[in-house]
């Protein structure tokens, strides 16, 4: 057992609990994300001293390799992000700031734990601790609607919750062991028309973890938990709940299934298919723009999808390489957001009008970040979307890429119709629009980073080709 | 494993059976006469020793038990992990003993977090 290659998660733990403390003992609450921020280096110092280790600890239950300390590092950077746009936001609430902070860590914490256990049991656990930390999150403003969205999030995800522990009963039941590499072994051969058994066990799990990831047919608690929650929250459920969903479905299908995996293969394709159509379909409609972009965040994991679907290297790290720059583009988006919905009060499309004569910058943020998410160039959507366009083609998906490309189309409708009505609408006042140092150093690091992955994509390329390396030996 | 299952087999037929007996054994003895029927009043009442129940079962608790139930059961848990690694301290060694500390330092940060917030003072 050998603790140091756990150092970042308990680090990580640590810096938690301190948090709660400071909060109990200080009278100026602004040192809390501070403290909150800077602490994050720690976690992040001893990830990058595990960089290129590749070992397992806790009796095979816990893996440090890549594949986990690239989720390591990208979970920490979000949880940085999300607290630095969370300073204005945590004002609403005087109360409870540390608990906000220490929850905030405390999920990241589960996630990374999610990206590196190798174990059922464990990866459970690990899912909960996630959960239970956004369930309190999502409700924390405490009025109608955000209560509403913490009440309906917690009884969906425990029902989901339950789903996944039945498909994991399924697999434990056929397999006699929790253990991934294990289960790999002990898969009968033939095919999943001949187990029914296990076939039961994968669907189940498809569910249980589609509910993190928000895919077609599990993605109902999505537009009113993203609309309800504090919006910096809604940023951390839109990419971090979903990039570790993401993280701990490759885990589980490509160490512990990889041998049935034509199979589940076709699953992905067609739940792709049919939540990116859906997604961008009824996003169109939205007027509240958080709830446009909750359907928006559905479309994009429609389109993230394809790389399961696509079972190859290729696939994965157009997987991964899609994670990061979806999650830079859309904290940006939710980062701007959060900034004019301080001032103007309202989530409505409408009430954004000649926000680009108001807020220029913050205008031009979110208009960048929109367009990244349709996937022009010279932004990063753009190259994420080739290389996973690119990798659903070599693996003779070409009907799914066509569904994908139309869909490209229709997103670009309803994300343009955002920026027409900021840049050539009348403004209903021309007061400027206020954002803390903190928020806009968040947002210009966003905005630079889907910049920069736009124009120069290879560093990050590289990085989730090794990181999918331990899957394909 | 399977043998296992067969164990919990047996337990649960003779719970059955236990079960069962306890219920038909009553109308049974009635049956053959070896037990009168007498009926009175006290005899026939829910609790023939213990008190009349006073209103409504439904009643409202007062909120902020909630919070001592909680801590109640921090505390609970705690006893629960106790009494095993104090019995076994002596094969565990000074691992054990740095793993409870720490195990106990986390419960004392939720106790002093409760305490700080107030939780302790009855208002």
């Amino acid at each position: 057992m050998n603790l140091y290659l756990l150092a970042p998660e308990i680090s990580l733990c640590g810096l938690a609990i301190v948090v709660i403390l400071l909060d109990l003992v200080l009278k100026r609450k602004g040192i809390l994300a501070v403290v909150s921020v800077a602490g994050l280096i720690v976690p992040g110092a001893f990830t990058l001293a595990l960089w290129g280790r590749e070992e397992t600890t806790f009796a095979g239950m816990l893996a440090i390799d890549q594949f986990s300390l690239f989720f390591n590092l990208f979970f920490l950077v979000m949880a940085a992000l999300v607290i630095l746009s969370s300073v204005d936001y945590v004002s609403k609430f005087r109360a409870f700031q540390g608990e906000y902070y220490a929850l905030v860590l405390l999920s990241a914490a589960g996630m990374m734990l999610m990206a590196s256990t190798r174990e059922l049991i464990s990866i459970y656990v690990a899912l909960e601790l996630v959960a239970i930390s956004l369930y309190a999150l999502t409700g924390f403003l405490k009025d109608p609607k955000s209560s509403e969205a913490g009440m309906k999030y917690l009884l969906l995800g425990a029902v989901a919750s339950a789903v996944l522990l039945y498909g994991m009963a399924m697999v434990f039941g056929l397999t006699g062991t929790t253990h991934l590499e294990e289960i790999a072994q002990a898969i009968p051969g033939g095919g999943l028309l001949a187990n029914p058994a296990l076939l039961l066990g994968i669907v189940l799990l498809v569910a249980g973890f589609g509910f993190k990831i928000a895919t077609v047919p599990f993605q109902m608690w999505v537009p009113d938990v993203y609309e309800g929650a504090p919006t910096p929250i809604t940023a951390y459920l839109s990419v971090a709940s979903k990039a570790a969903g993401f993280a701990v479905i490759l885990r589980v299908f490509y160490e512990a299934l990889g041998a049935v995996s034509l199979d589940w293969g076709i699953i992905f394709a067609i739940l792709a298919a049919i939540t990116m159509t859906l997604g961008n379909v009824v996003a169109i409609a939205q007027t509240n723009i958080k709830r446009m972009l909750a359907y928006s965040t559905i479309a994009q994991a429609g389109y993230l999808m394809m790389g399961l679907a696509a079972v190859s290297a290729l696939g994965s790290s157009a997987l991964l390489f899609f994670l990061g720059a979806y999650a830079l583009t859309n904290l940006g988006a939710f980062i701007a957001i959060i900034a004019i919905s301080n001032k103007i009060d309202s989530d409505l499309i409408g009430d954004y009008s000649g926000m680009a004569r108001r807020a220029p910058l913050l205008a031009l943020a979110l208009a960048f970040c929109l367009i990244s998410l349709i996937g022009i160039p010279p932004t990063a959507g753009f190259m994420a979307k080739i290389y996973i366009f690119n990798a659903a083609v070599q693996y003779d998906l070409t009907w799914l890429v066509i569904i994908a490309v139309v869909n490209t189309a229709i997103s670009a409708y309803y994300y343009l119709r955002v920026v027409k009505v900021m840049y050539l609408e009348a403004p209903p006042s021309e007061e400027a629009v206020p954002s803390s140092a903190s928020l806009r150093a968040a947002l210009s690091f966003c905005c630079l980073g889907v910049l920069l992955l736009g124009v120069y994509p290879w560093a990050l390329l590289r990085i989730t080709q090794a990181a999918v390396d331990i899957f394909f030996p | 494993m399977l043998e296992n299952f067969g164990y919990l087999g047996v337990f649960l037929i003779a719970a059955l059976l236990f079960a069962l007996t306890m219920i038909m054994l009553p109308p049974l003895l009635r049956r053959f006469g070896i037990v009168p029927k007498k009926p009175n009043p006290v005899k026939s009442s829910t609790y023939e020793c213990g008190m009349d129940t006073v209103g409504k079962s439904w009643v409202q608790f007062n909120f902020r038990y909630y919070f001592y139930a909680l801590i109640f059961v921090i505390f609970d848990i705690q006893v629960v992990f106790l009494y095993p690694w104090a019995v076994s301290l002596g094969q565990l060694g000074l691992f054990g003993l740095v793993e409870m500390a720490v195990f106990f330092l986390i419960l004392i940060v939720g106790f002093v977090y409760a305490w700080k917030k107030g939780v302790l003072e009855w208002k």
